[in-house]
Order: structure tokens, then sequence, then C-alpha cells
């Protein structure tokens, strides 16, 4: 059993705060990723649930022991290091078996769960190697075989695919879903890699400038995400965020009048001013479709008469930009639109996907 | 064009080379030449021997069966005489007869080894320890102490050399054989230990300190990540280290000559090199033979370092 609690987690570097309060209850079993921009502090958390850094104040409780005192090699946890940090004088091989060797375990045991891991990192050609002899994305597949040998309750991850080409990344990435769905441990996972969050995460939780800006499943982030800031992190391309006018009856955008009761996902139940209140409207650009393609129903608006700007062709699909309240919007429509450059275009929204957003605060309404 | 060098370049920067080794090497040459030259060849200039002799190593290393030495027909017509009680006789006789005047060179290399080996081992030991904690750990005081220690490397030897000595007459330390012997012991250590602490200090902060990390994820104290981690990839320096200490154990002439004048048994090489010179030994094919077999470790030293310095490097292991 290693569920992880973290409480108001403070971690400061001389008077710098990196973290700035972070409470965080991570379950048995459960896989959370950490996503956020550089800087924002996910390997300081990562590391001072490895013990490898000291709260200043907080506790972090694995199992049910404080661990705040603990030193790293009593948590049992396994780690991925974000540089490798793989032994330069050991090969391939002696690396991945280090931590076994040092419990003793048996030879058959070794090379049996040496043989599974290698075959399953596509590491045999490499294993008599040592690490200088080998390219970023093999030094990666090593770390990532010498954590996941070792039976931890714990598993960290600090962005162990980053190197990697995005087919062995795909490959990779499935089989850290399958070793997840096998053993079942807790694993705490770091990357700025979208799909990787989407596709293995339990739980998502989106890191801002030392604080948590939301936790919750890839779904819900994804379509409910509780702030602009989260919500521009999260999807790509990110959602357009543009100015309008909310009113009782309607939503304003540019003069287009967006049906306030089809806007289900706007919960705003304060009495708005005659004049209108000023907000951000967020809209994907996945939810955005050409009218050519969709038959206009209930919940869909429709942007008429809009002129192209730029049209990127992305292979599968198309991301056109147009102008729309003054700003610059992106839409990605099917491989089958026909459309040009300067060219115009009638696009449907789904209106149960509308966000709005306070015009200050960027928190949702 | 870089790395491209002509015939006229490589000729010259070969002569040059050569011009330099042959430099530094020739007093070595002359070292060894001379020991290999019989008495009649000594005032030859030329460095090849005519005839190769070996007898001065054989003799330094006690090859030769021990000379049936004959006494002199004065000194037989004393012993001859009645009057001279027995025990006297014995005296005379031993003192003509005893192979004392031979050189032990064997027991004065036993010597120096003890003290440079032993010396350089503990200060390595220290200097591992030192090392690592100012260069990875924080404490109070640490700059002070990093200083305070090169400081005392900066110090000269031989402005210490006489309130040593004090210090160790003071505490009873140098009047006793074991005393004077573990004071050796200690200045040799002091004298290295900076220099070693110094060297291993910088070569550790150039260790990332993430494998230290990897060791303790992977279940290993900060004890064990040391020794299986640090120690390993830092054995070029701990090489080049042991052997800095060694070279200056086993060459050092000034605080031996203090602290061992008393006690020939304990004398070590440059010592005995320093009395072969006075003594009625000083024959120069057994003191450039001596010179040439002290020579000797240290050059074996380095040729065994070089394979150490292959090993241990730490590219590889982190990114960037
Ligand atoms: N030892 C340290 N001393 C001072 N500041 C530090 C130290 N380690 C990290 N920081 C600072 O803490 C902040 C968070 O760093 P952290 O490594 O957690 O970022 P990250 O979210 O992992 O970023 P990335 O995605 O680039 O890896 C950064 O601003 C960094 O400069
Ligand atoms: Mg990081």
């Amino acid at each position: 059993m290693a569920a992880i609690t973290l409480k108001n987690i403070i971690k400061s570097y001389d008077k710098t705060q990196v973290v700035k309060g972070i409470d965080l209850a991570i379950e048995d079993g459960e896989f959370v990723v950490l996503v956020g921009p550089s800087g924002c502090g996910k390997s300081t958390t990562l590391r001072m649930i490895a013990g490898l850094e000291q709260p200043t104040s907080g506790d972090i409780i694995i199992g049910d022991r404080v661990v705040n005192d603990i030193e790293p090699q009593d948590r049992n946890i396994a780690m991925v290091f974000q540089n490798y940090a793989l032994y330069p004088h050991k090969s391939v091989k002696e690396n991945i078996v280090f931590a076994l060797r040092r419990l003793k375990v048996d030879n058959e045991e070794i090379e049996r769960r040496l043989s599974e891991i290698s075959e399953m990192l596509q590491l045999e050609e490499l294993l008599d190697r040592k690490p200088a002899d080998l390219s970023g994305g093999q030094r990666q597949r090593v770390a990532m075989g010498r954590a996941i040998i070792r039976e931890a309750d714990v598993f960290l991850f600090d962005e162990p695919l980053s190197n990697l080409d995005s087919k062995l990344r795909s490959h990779m990435r499935t089989e850290i879903g399958k070793i997840h769905n096998k053993f079942g441990r807790t694993s705490v996972y770091v990357t700025h890699d979208q799909v990787e969050a989407m596709t293995l995460a339990d739980k998502v939780v989106v890191l801002h400038d030392g604080y948590i800006a939301q936790s919750g499943t890839p779904m819900e982030i994804y379509l409910n995400p509780t702030n602009i800031f989260v919500a521009q992190f999260i999807g790509s391309p990110s959602m357009n965020i543009i100015e309008g006018t909310l009113f009782n009856d309607y939503l304003d955008i540019d003069g287009y009048h967006l049906p306030r009761e089809q806007l289900s996902n706007v919960v705003y139940q304060a009495s708005i001013p005659d004049s209108g209140l000023k907000v951000k409207v967020g809209i994907r650009p996945d939810f955005f479709n050409d009218k050519a393609f969709f038959s206009e129903t209930e919940a869909a608006f429709n942007f008429t008469n809009l002129t192209i700007d730029l049209i990127e062709p992305m292979g599968f699909d198309k991301e056109i930009l147009f102008n729309l309240a003054g700003g610059s919007v992106k839409a990605r429509l099917d491989l089958r639109s026909e459309i040009k450059r300067g060219g115009e275009i009638d696009l449907l929204v789904d209106l149960s996907r509308v966000l709005i957003f306070d015009y200050q605060t960027e928190q949702r309404l | 064009m870089i790395g491209k060098r002509t015939i006229t370049g490589r000729i010259g920067f070969a002569l040059a080379v050569l011009l330099l080794v042959s430099f530094s090497l020739l007093p070595f040459a002359q070292i060894l030449s001379t020991s290999l030259k019989h008495q009649y060849d000594w005032g030859n200039p030329s460095l090849i021997p005519q005839t190769i002799n070996l007898d001065a190593y054989k003799e330094l290393l006690g090859l030769t069966e021990a000379k049936k030495v004959e006494i002199p027909a004065a000194i037989q017509k004393i012993l001859n005489n009645p009057k001279l009680p027995q025990d006297k006789k014995d005296a005379i006789a031993a003192k003509y007869m005893s192979n004392d005047n031979l050189f032990p060179f064997g027991k004065y290399m036993l010597n120096s080894v003890i003290f440079s080996v032993g010396a350089a081992t503990f200060s390595l030991v220290f200097s591992v320890m030192g090392a690592y904690s100012i260069s990875r750990l924080r404490f109070k005081g640490q700059v002070v102490i990093q200083r305070s220690v090169l400081f005392v490397y900066m110090v000269g030897g031989v402005l210490l050399m006489v309130p040593l000595y004090q210090m160790a007459m003071n505490i009873g330390l140098a009047s006793s054989l074991w005393g004077s012997a573990f004071c050796l012991f200690l200045i040799y250590i002091v004298q290295t230990l900076p220099v070693g602490m110094y060297m291993l200090g910088n070569y550790f902060r150039g260790i990332p300190f993430a494998l230290e990390e990897a060791a303790m994820m992977d279940g290993c104290s900060r004890k064990e990540a040391i020794i299986k981690v640090v120690l390993p990839l830092s054995l070029p320096m701990l090489a080049t280290v042991f052997i800095y200490c060694f070279i200056i154990g086993w060459n050092e002439y000034l605080f031996a000559s203090v602290f061992l004048k008393q006690y020939p048994e304990f004398h070590t090489l440059p010592l005995a090199l320093q009395e072969l010179f006075v003594s009625k030994n000083a024959i120069w094919d057994r003191i450039m033979a001596a010179s040439m077999l002290t020579l000797a470790p240290i050059v074996i030293c380095f040729l065994f370092a070089s394979r150490f310095m292959k090993g241990g490097k730490t590219d590889g292991g982190v990114k960037g």
C-alpha cells in the first residue's frame, strides 16, 4: 500500500519559493501526471517525494508513515531522472541490475527480469556497452529499465521519454501503460507531452508557478478547465481566447449572438447589468466544424462568412486562422474542407463546449 | 587546414621533442651508465660502458656471497699477542671481519617503503574524506577549513622543521624510536593532505551529484554511494594522489634527517644515499646503482598508474 499525500508543501531555495503550497492526494495504484511549463516546480515536487530534497514546510506521507525524515534509500521508491544519471563506469546491464545485485537477489531471477525488461525496452543489443557509447534515447531507456526492474512501492518518472523519436516514444508510452496495468504501482509522472498526460494519467495535475492550477481526470481538465492558464496549457493547438460580452439572453462575440440557454457549460448565475459583462470566451480549435459537412443542429451555432487568413495543412487535418473580435482565431477542420486563403467559410460551433472566463481573474464563470 | 602539417613542420616538431626529452633524460643516463662501469672506466666521458659491470647492483641487493675479509698482518700480530684477553681479541677481530661496512640497501628500501606507502595510504583515505566533505557537504566554517588547509601547504617545510621537532621533544615523542617514527609519519600525512584534498575535491565536484542520488534511489546509503559510485569514478585521481603522496614521502630528506638521525635502523633511502657519499663505501658505481634503485619504484609507480588513468571516465552519465 503506498498512497501518497502532500500536505501544504512549500519549498524555498534561499529566499525564493519555488513550490508554494501544494496539497495533493494520490491513491494507492494511481497514475498521476504532473504537467506545467518549464520551471514551475515539477522536478522539485518529484524530488521531494523521492526524498532527495527536503520540503521547507509541510508533510509528505507515503503509505502510513510521514516520510519527511526518512532517507531516500529507505522509502522504497524507484525513479527515472530527467538527466538519466546512469553510472558511467558500469555497463548497461550492470546499471539496470545494480539495485537487485545490492539486494542479493539470486542470479537466475536477475537474468529473468533483465531479459524481460531489455526486450520490452529494446535494449538486448546494448547490454554490454557503457553509457558513454549510447545515444540519448538509448540512455533514457536504460534509465527507465533501471527503475522498473525494481519492485518499488512508488515509481517516479521525470520526463522519461523526452529524448525519444516519436515512434519509439509512442511504443514506450504503450509499454509504460502496460507495466502500470500489470503491476498497478503508484506512479508520479512528469511530462511536457500532452498525449502522454492524456493517455497515461488517472489524474492530471497542472502546476503553474509553484501552485496547483487544477487537478482532475484528463477529460475534466480538457473539457472543464477552471482557468485560462489550464485551458490554454492543455490541448494542442491551444484554446482560442476571444473577447465577448455576456448578456442575460445571449453571449455577444463580435456581433454574433450565441443563445445563452444553450451554453450548457456556462454556470454563471449572478445578475448581469444591462450593459453586459465583459468576459473572455474560450473555444477549442477542435470544436469548430466546417458547415459543409455538418448539419446545423440545435446545439450548434453558425459563424457565417468568416474570412480565412491562413491555412496550415497538417496532414490528417487542416488548421485555419481567421479574425474574430479583433483577435486571430484558429480552427481545426476536416481534411475534406475545400478552402483557400482569403476565401470565406461558415463554421459551426458546439455550444455546449463554449467556456467563459472572468475578464480580470481569468477564472471560469 | 586544422590538423594538417607539413613534412618540415613535423620533422621540426619531432626534433624539438627529442631535444627536450634527451635534455631531461641526460642525468638519468649518466647515473645508469656510471652504475654499470668498472672503476677504470669512471673517467671516460662516454655514456656507454666499455664492459658492463653488475657488481654494484649485486652487492647492494645482497646477491654476492659475503667475502672472506682478510685480516691485515699488523692486526693479526696484535691478535696473536697472548697478553690480550680473549674478549678484546674477539671484538677487534669482529670489527675487521664483519660485513657491517656493506651497505644494507634492502633494509633502507624497506624503511622507505613502509614510510611512504603507509603515509600515502593514510593520506589518501583522509584526502577522500576531506575532499568529499568540502566538495559536497555544507557545514559551518567550511570555507575557513578549506582555506586553512591550503595555507598549511603554503608554509614551507624548513620553516616548520624546528618548531615541529621542538614540539615532538616537548611531548616526549622524539626521545623514543617509535615516537619519532610516528611523528615523521604524521608530518608526511599533513604535508601531502592539502594537495590531495584539493585535487580530489576538484575531481569530486566534476562528478554529477545526480549519480549519487541515483544510487540512493537504488537503495544505497550515502556511504555506499560513495564507495560504489564516486570512488570507482575517481580511480585516476585516486591513483594520482596516491602516487603524489608516495613520491613526496619517498624522496623526503629534510624531516627524516632530523627525526631519524639517532636511529640508523630506521633510515630511509635518501638518508642512506647521503651517508653513502661520506662513508668509506663512497664508490661511484655503488652510489649510482643505489640512486638507480631508488628511482626504480617511482618509475614503476608511474607505469602502473597510467593503467588506472584509462578507467573511470565520467561522461555518458548525465545529459548535457
Ligand atoms: N538547487 C536549486 N537552487 C535554486 N533554485 C533551484 C534549484 N533547483 C531548482 N531551482 C529552481 O526551482 C524552479 C523549479 O525547478 P524545477 O526543476 O522543479 O522545474 P521543472 O518544472 O522541473 O522544469 P523543467 O520542465 O524545465 O524540468 C526553477 O525556477 C529553478 O530555477
Ligand atoms: Mg524538471
